[in-house]
């Protein structure tokens, strides 16, 4: 049973051997972010070429579509980050959908993406020189004065608590989407094929897209609030 | 002292592979511990629904229903994150024909199961809240979106502890780290 319960990392492509005998190459990982990427850019070129005979008024359901999105992930962004923020939109967007898509492609049969610590660990660690970054663009350096409140005994504790969010950023979208893949994994290996009917849909129903589209919001909105909240 | 040492020195004699398999059944009974969390916070959740709806069965009953399964839903992660960890031991467990001492393998899985019990905090903490957001809604069904934003924020930051306990348990499964 063992061989046919598969929830790991796979190398596809092997590059070389480390003297230590760690193997360097493409993962499973890096195929289906490849693949969600392609998917994306295709789209927004599709977007790009229809967008110009768009028309003030909309006419086509395409467009009532796309107006529908953008205008959603504005909205989104200025109740989260504040209206002066609104630019932010710009990225948490594109964000939003790849990780989106990065959650719902287990349901085509790809492993996803952000079940591998690496991705999600990568996405938070933006999200983390975002605050460093608009944190003193916006007080200058001043904003590292506020490690020292409120007296400047906890400044250790502070700067602990201030690294502690992308790891806890990462973790929460990779233990969630991981916790999915094990046990769809563990269904699909364990269970005889009459129970392969239909039910499956239903634990995918809860595990990608349900808990997929639920961690995707957790998790832009997290980023959004930590990067706003450096700016106030 | 002289209990603890006869009790080494039979763990020595037992064969290894038996001992780490009888840790990891140990540890597997202790992460689903975890699921007094979820189970106490979801009940909270329902009351207030339940009671949400009660009182303003009209207009506030069907939004509220809504927003305690939502609250629920992610209530339930901690016990998913102790379910996941169970079943590595159970079914895919990297612990048994790793080499080292036996009694640090034991001990490993003994340990993963221990650190999922921390999953009970963040169970409550998300249900109490997703029980006072369907309350709320219950009152001002209008401000039904802000106050899941909310909800969900809160939700998402009590779930810190938790996660910590699951990268303890993941680093001690699949890590050598001793």
């Amino acid at each position: 049973m063992d061989e046919q319960l598969d929830f790991g990392i796979h190398m596809l492509i092997p590059l070389f051997t480390t003297e230590n005998g760690d193997v360097f190459g493409f993962t499973t990982t890096h195929v289906n972010t490849w693949i969600i990427m392609a998917i994306l850019t295709i789209f927004g070129f599709y977007v790009k070429k229809k967008v110009e005979a768009f028309t003030i008024v909309p006419e086509t359901k395409f467009q009532v579509a796309i107006e529908t999105i953008v205008s959603m992930f504005e909205s989104f962004t200025i109740s989260t980050m504040g209206e002066k923020n609104k630019g932010f939109a710009h990225f948490y967007g594109p964000m939003f959908l790849f990780i989106l898509f990065a959650n719902l492609s287990g349901l085509i049969l790809l492993r996803p993406p952000t079940a591998d610590i690496a991705t999600t660990f990568a996405l938070s660690l933006t999200t983390f020189f975002m605050v460093q970054l608009y944190g003193i663009k916006s007080k200058g350096l001043g904003y590292y004065k506020e490690l020292f409140q409120p007296i400047p005994l906890l400044f250790p504790l502070n700067v602990v608590g201030e690294l502690a969010n992308p790891i806890s950023l990462s973790f929460r979208l990779f233990g969630n989407i991981l916790g999915g893949t094990i046990i769809m994994g563990l269904y699909y290996a364990m269970i005889p094929w009459i129970g392969l009917l239909g039910i499956p849909s239903i634990l995918h129903m809860y595990f990608d897209v349900f808990a997929g589209t639920l961690q995707t919001l957790i998790f832009v909105m997290l980023s959004m609030t930590f990067v706003s909240s450096a700016m106030e | 002292m002289n209990i603890l040492e006869i009790m080494f020195g039979w763990m020595a004699t037992v064969d290894p592979k038996a001992l780490v398999l009888g840790a990891s059944a140990i540890g597997a009974g202790l992460a689903m511990i975890a699921g007094i969390g979820p189970g106490i916070g979801q009940g909270f959740a329902a009351g207030k629904a339940a009671e949400a709806m009660g009182k303003n069965p009209e207009h506030g009953g069907k939004p509220a229903t809504l927003v305690m399964l939502l609250g629920a839903a992610v209530a339930e992660t901690s016990g998913i994150f102790s379910l996941v960890i169970a079943i590595i031991m159970l079914f895919a467990n990297p612990l048994v024909g790793r080499d080292g001492a036996a009694i640090i393998l034991a001990a490993s899985a003994i340990g993963a199961g221990f650190a999922m019990i921390a999953g009970i905090g963040p169970g409550i903490g998300q249900g109490y809240a997703a029980g006072k957001a369907a309350e709320a809604v219950g009152k001002r069904p209008k401000l039904q979106s802000a106050i899941v934003r909310t909800m969900l924020l809160g939700q998402a930051v009590a779930q810190t502890t938790g996660i910590y306990a699951l990268i303890i348990a993941l680093l001690l499964l699949f890590v050598e780290l001793f």
